[in-house]
């Protein structure tokens, strides 16, 4: 028999050091683009990290310090100048199936309903399905966020929460076994935020956890609430990785009970600090309060 | 349902019938100060309703009712904005999905598109042996601008996310074509074939004055010869009207296809 699946699934990846297989490998990752007048601008330089299959990992650093290239890089969506990424084992050469892209800015089809925004990914994606199953599939995702009874509506009636898990329901219904999300959750309110990050790890979890997601944020709780994982940038021009942050903090986690244990405490204030140095370079004069 | 006798329904109409009354004040001011030359609103509206009263009738090739003037010029303005859209749309098409295209066409367009209707005419005649097909032939090379241009905006204008999303979830080409492209660029086009209509309803007077035969710019051109000025302001008339009509037909269009509705 299976052990119980998802609460304390062993092998799951509790510390990032685990001995799942690779998903994600970007290696010695450049990224330039020609910029007017001033020849060439480099976004990230010699970008290392090796990411788990099943592993949540957050990308977090200043604006414009490169980490939606660098999570672009990973989709396809930007070609590195040097260096190469892997996913699953195959080199990165545009964008695939294979990872679903949740955007900064939900990117729903205004002309589309709910239903056929899930839909039309799920039809370019697998072809081979008949109709029902295809419908079979989309009405489930839509469910999973809760959004089934919306299914008609267009994107401007709804509200950016619903729009957000519409995003997330296109992004899981094609089933990649990577999941990219670019400051999913930046436009929400506080308490709306709350809840879809429940709801993102629970459709985690009912995917047994066997997703990998990196998201990038700005959100330091946020990041440590759902990572295994944090990635702190520097800051740009050719940012680098400034340091790879572990979260020890077991699953399930309990937003109010986490933030009290001393592991949760601890590494928040290590990513603060290494934030608000950058920080203080920049606005000189500003006081920060904590 | 919505309300017909809604405030905002009451206050529309309110508008318009103000706005008439000021028309007719301004033309009978007119009409007073050239001693009558240009007849008033009551003469013209005499002569208006004579005309109404059997607008279809049919008395010879040079002596037709309203109506059938009307239709004739109303079915030519059809055909030249017809073709115009034909050639229009997927030229506007071209022009905005590439930008070789763009760059290849756009002076093209900028040269063609101030040439003025009447230009355009005795080409059409060489063409086409008939003023039947030179009248349409210049409505369709003066209308079919506003299209193309409007067309060709909307489809360079779509926006890198709607492109993104194509590209993330691996959509075919005729699936980004069918839903990204198509339903993007609709409401650019309507806009620009409502422009086009209009442009072609204002050709269509002087087209006829120069072709001859059936319809209302010949209409308008035979009355002057016949000095029925009332007959030339009734003709003015029917003109603003069809043209508002054909205005709101498209605006109608235009609704229909935004997608922003709240």
């Amino acid at each position: 028999m299976q052990p119980k699946q998802f609460v304390d699934m062993p092998g799951a990846p509790v510390l990032g050091k685990n001995k799942r297989p690779v998903s994600i490998d970007v290696k010695d990752v450049t990224i330039a683009f020609p910029s007017r007048g001033k020849g060439v601008f480099t976004a990230v330089k010699n970008i290392d990290l090796s990411i788990s299959k099943g592993e949540i990992v957050s990308i977090i650093g200043h604006s414009g310090c490169g980490k939606s290239t660098l999570m672009n890089a990973v989709s396809g969506m930007v070609k590195p100048t040097s260096g190469e990424v892997i996913v699953n084992g195959k080199r990165v050469t545009g964008p695939g199936p294979d990872r679903g892209i949740v955007f900064q800015n939900y990117s729903l089809l205004p002309w589309l309903t709910v239903y056929q925004n899930v839909y039309q990914a799920v039809d370019a994606v697998m072809p081979a399905k008949t109709a029902a199953e295809k419908r079979e599939l989309v009405e489930r995702n839509l469910t999973m966020v809760n959004l089934y009874q919306h299914r008609d509506k267009l994107p401007s009636q709804l509200s950016g929460g619903m729009k957000q898990r519409t995003a997330i329901a296109r992004a899981f219904a094609i089933n990649p076994s990577v999941l990219l999300l670019d400051e999913p959750f930046g436009a929400l309110d506080a308490l709306t935020k709350g809840s879809m990050h429940i709801e993102l790890l629970k459709l985690w979890n009912l995917d047994h956890r066997e997703k990998t997601i990196i998201m990038v944020t700005h959100d330091i709780e946020e990041a440590i609430f759902l990572s295994d994982r944090v990635v702190v940038m520097n800051d740009g021009p050719a940012a680098t990785i400034r340091e790879i942050v572990d979260i020890p903090l077991a699953r399930p986690r309990n937003k109010k009970a986490i933030i009290h244990l001393p592991a949760y405490m601890a590494v928040h204030d290590r990513l603060l600090s290494l934030l608000t140095q950058s920080f203080s370079i920049e606005d000189e004069g500003v006081e920060y309060q904590e | 349902m919505k309300k017909v006798f809604s405030l905002a329904n009451v206050l529309a109409v309110a508008w318009f019938a103000g706005s008439l009354v000021l028309l007719i004040a301004i033309w009978w001011v007119v009409s007073l100060v050239t001693a009558h030359e240009i007849p008033d609103p009551a003469a013209t509206w005499t002569v208006f309703s004579e005309m109404l009263q059997d607008p279809f009738y049919d008395y010879g090739p040079n002596d037709k009712g309203i109506g059938i003037q009307l239709w004739g010029s109303i079915k030519r303005v059809g055909a030249g904005f017809l073709l115009g859209s034909l050639v229009a749309i997927p030229m506007g098409l071209l022009m905005g999905a590439s930008p070789v295209g763009m760059r290849l066409l756009n002076p093209l367009v900028q040269i063609l598109r101030p040439v003025s209707p009447l230009a355009w005419f005795p080409l059409g005649l060489l063409a086409f042996k008939a003023a039947e097909g030179a009248t349409v032939f210049i409505i369709a090379i003066t209308s079919l601008w506003p299209t193309l241009i409007n067309t060709a905006f909307g489809v360079s204008s779509i926006p890198q996310d709607f492109k993104n999303v194509g590209k993330a979830f691996g959509f075919s080409r005729w699936k980004y074509v069918s839903k990204i492209l198509i339903p993007y660029a609709l409401p650019h086009m309507i806009t620009g074939l409502r422009l086009s209509i209009g442009v072609a309803w204002m050709v269509i007077v002087a087209g006829e004055m120069l072709s001859g035969g059936i319809g209302i710019g010949f209409f308008v051109w035979d009355s002057w010869n016949g000095l029925s000025l009332e007959k030339i302001l009734s003709a003015i008339l029917i003109i603003g009207f069809v043209g508002l009509l054909l205005d709101k037909l498209f605006n109608g269009l235009q609704q229909l296809v935004t997608y922003d509705k709240k």
